[in-house]
C-alpha cells in the first residue's frame, strides 16, 4: 500500500514539475550498507537536479512570509 | 417534472425536494416541501447547476430518516454514488428525477455533459498558464521547468477563498486540512503554494466526480479540473479504482494487500 501511495504522489508531483526528488526504498535496520548506498546515490540524484525549482520563487515566497508575519503581528495587537 | 415531485411530496415518497426556483432572475437552489406545495410550479430547470447532493448531505447529517427528492444530472449522480459509498448519505432515502446534463455544446460528442460552457484562455495564459481546456497528457508535455512555471503562475493568482472546497460535492469531512492551524492556517494571504492546491488535490483522489463545479466557482480560474483529473488517472493506474462507480471506499483507505509494484530506480 506504500508504494502505491508513494507512487500516486510521485506521479502528481512530477505533473506539477516537481519530479525526481522523493524516493522510497525498503532498507532493514540490519543492511546499513544498502542504507549507505541508497542514501548517497539519492544524495547524487539531488544534487545533479540542482536546485529545487521552487526556490526560482524565493522572491514571492519571501513577499508571502512577510505578509502572514504582518499579519500574525496585527492579530495579536488587535487581540 | 412539477407534477412529479407534487405527487412524490404527496404520497410521502419524499419528505423534501431539493431544486431550484427563480429568485429575482437567479435560478437558486430551493427546498420544495409539501407545506408550501404550490411553489413546487415554480422548480425550475436551467443552466444553472449546484451540488444539491451536498445539500442532502447536510440536511441528512441532521435527520438521518428524511426522505429526500433532488434534480440530479450526471454529475450529481456520480456523486450522489461516491456519498453514499462513504456512508454520508443512505441510498435508500434519495429519490432523483434524471436531468438531461448541462444544455452545453459539448454534449452532443457525449464525452462531456459537465461545462456549460468551456472557458476560452486569453493569450497570456495561453503562453505562460494552463489553459482550462487543456487534457492531462497535452499538460504534461511541458518540459519540467515549463510545466513548474505554468503551474506556478496559475497557483499566484488563489485567492484562498475556499469556494472549491466549499462548491465540492464530494468535500464532506467536518474537518478540513485546510484549515488546521498545525497545517494550512486560514486568514494568512497570500495562500500557501502549492502546498494548499497539492494537498486538495491529494483529498481529491478517489473522490473528484469531475462535475468541474469547482473551476467553475473559482474566480480566479484556476485549472483545477485538470489537475484533479490527472490525481483521479493515476488512482486508476496505480489502484485500478473508478471513482464514481466503484462500489467501494477509495483505496486510500485500505491497508495490506499483496502488491507487484516495483520501487522507482533512483
Amino acid at each position: 500500500m506504500t508504494i502505491k501511495r508513494m507512487t500516486f504522489l510521485q506521479e502528481l508531483l512530477k505533473f506539477m514539475g516537481l519530479e525526481g526528488r522523493l524516493h522510497l526504498d525498503w532498507i532493514s535496520s540490519a543492511e546499513a550498507q544498502k542504507f549507505v548506498q541508497v542514501v548517497t546515490d539519492f544524495t547524487e540524484k539531488i544534487r545533479a537536479l540542482g536546485p529545487n525549482p521552487l526556490s526560482n520563487f524565493a522572491d514571492l515566497f519571501a513577499v508571502s512570509d512577510l505578509c502572514h508575519a504582518a499579519q500574525d503581528a496585527m492579530s495579536v495587537e488587535g487581540g | 417534472m412539477q407534477q412529479q415531485v407534487k405527487a412524490w411530496l404527496e404520497e410521502g415518497t419524499v419528505d423534501i425536494f431539493l431544486g431550484y426556483k427563480l429568485v429575482q432572475g437567479h435560478p437558486l437552489p430551493h427546498c420544495f416541501t409539501k407545506e408550501n406545495i404550490d411553489e413546487v410550479d415554480e422548480l425550475i430547470v436551467s443552466q444553472a447547476r449546484y451540488s444539491l447532493e451536498k445539500i442532502a448531505t447536510k440536511v441528512a447529517a441532521v435527520h438521518p430518516d428524511l426522505k429526500i427528492g433532488l434534480l440530479a444530472r450526471d454529475c450529481n449522480q456520480r456523486a450522489l454514488n461516491v456519498l453514499s459509498v462513504w456512508n454520508q448519505l443512505n441510498p435508500d432515502n434519495i429519490e432523483t428525477i434524471s436531468l438531461n446534463c448541462c444544455p452545453s455544446k459539448l454534449k452532443e460528442g457525449g464525452a462531456d455533459c459537465s461545462y456549460l460552457a468551456p472557458i476560452q484562455a486569453g493569450p497570456l495564459k495561453k503562453r505562460v498558464g494552463i489553459d482550462n481546456n487543456m487534457d492531462v497528457a497535452a499538460a504534461e508535455e511541458f518540459s519540467q521547468t515549463e510545466r513548474i512555471n505554468r503551474w506556478m503562475y496559475e497557483l499566484t493568482k488563489c485567492l484562498k477563498c475556499y469556494g472549491c472546497r466549499n462548491i465540492c460535492p464530494v468535500c464532506f469531512c467536518k474537518e478540513c486540512s485546510l484549515e488546521h492551524p498545525d497545517l494550512i492556517a486560514t486568514g494568512n494571504l497570500p495562500p500557501e503554494i502549492p502546498i494548499f492546491h497539492l494537498v486538495r488535490a491529494v483529498h481529491m483522489g478517489g473522490r473528484c466526480i469531475d462535475c468541474g463545479l469547482c473551476e467553475d466557482a473559482c474566480p480566479a480560474d484556476i485549472p483545477l479540473r485538470l489537475l484533479y483529473n490527472k490525481v483521479n488517472q493515476t488512482v486508476t493506474d496505480v489502484f485500478d479504482y473508478q471513482t464514481g462507480t466503484s462500489p467501494e471506499q477509495s483505496p486510500f483507505n485500505m491497508l495490506g494487500e499483496e502488491v507487484t509494484l516495483e520501487p522507482k530506480p533512483l
